[in-house]
């Protein structure tokens, strides 16, 4: 079993927080709306998995293709993202056909991931500044 | 009332059609995101210093890419299980007052 590369786990481990912050919320909509039932949160439960595992296998696919030869690595992205894409339709579709889970809950917390990128500059910002408070204050104890 | 099943075939299968279609949206993100981590592998090999901060760009704008295959995907599955339903409702209906209006 190969190590995963440090950038991979840090960028989902902040994608899997947002997820999972956005799940909770998208909770409390319905319960609120009072459509809260156990579909909608097997839904849930396998929208987050399929949003999180395939942010995984992307970075785990683009880390190897910066690490490994530069040959093909344009074929091998994207067969990795149509196997990914068909995967997810397929799990979704199953879930919902099969297990009859809700069929928002299912599909909204794929586009999750979004979300938390697009918060990403305000995030970094936020870091910069504690780093620079940080430093300056190292700065004034020497 | 045969009309009636020929007009929901009809719209099951332009349902199945358009989800479809729905779903070549995955095409488009593929060859770009293919091209990005291509250019991206050659300024590592530039400049190996910047891997992670390259890496780190890539992934993020490899996700960002991948939402457009995403939209198409959400459309898909919701034209198989949620449109069928909401079209045949509109359909009885339309069906009903056409026949209290002949009536």
């Amino acid at each position: 079993m190969t190590k995963l590369d440090p950038t991979v786990k840090k960028e989902t481990a902040y994608i899997a927080v947002w997820v999972i912050a956005l799940s909770l919320g998208m909770q409390a909509v319905f319960l609120l709306l009072r459509r809260w039932a156990l579909p909608v949160v097997t839904g849930n439960l396998v929208g987050a998995v399929c949003a999180i595992g395939n942010f995984l296998l992307l970075g785990i696919t683009v880390a190897k293709a910066a690490n490994g030869p530069a040959d093909k690595v344009a074929l091998r992205v994207r067969s990795s993202m149509t196997a990914r894409l068909l995967g997810q339709a397929a799990i979704c579709a199953l879930a919902v056909g099969l297990l009859h889970t809700n069929v928002y809950a299912t599909l909204l917390p794929l586009l999750f991931p979004r979300v938390g990128i697009a918060f990403r500059p305000l995030v970094d910002r936020k870091r910069g500044k504690t780093a620079e408070t940080e430093a300056e204050g190292s700065d004034l104890l020497d | 009332m045969e009309m009636v099943s020929l007009a929901m075939g009809i719209m099951l299968g332009l349902c199945g059609v358009g989800a479809g279609i729905a779903l070549i949206a995955g095409i488009g993100p593929g060859i770009g995101e293919g091209q990005a981590v291509a250019a991206a592998c050659e300024a590592i090999g530039r400049q190996p210093e910047a891997k992670s901060d390259v890496t780190s760009t890539m992934i993020m704008g490899c996700a960002i890419a991948e939402t457009t295959g995403l939209y198409g995907l959400i459309i898909g599955i919701l034209l198989i299980f949620v449109a069928p339903g909401i079209f045949s409702g509109v359909l009885k209906s339309t069906v009903e007052s056409l026949a209290d209006v002949i009536k």
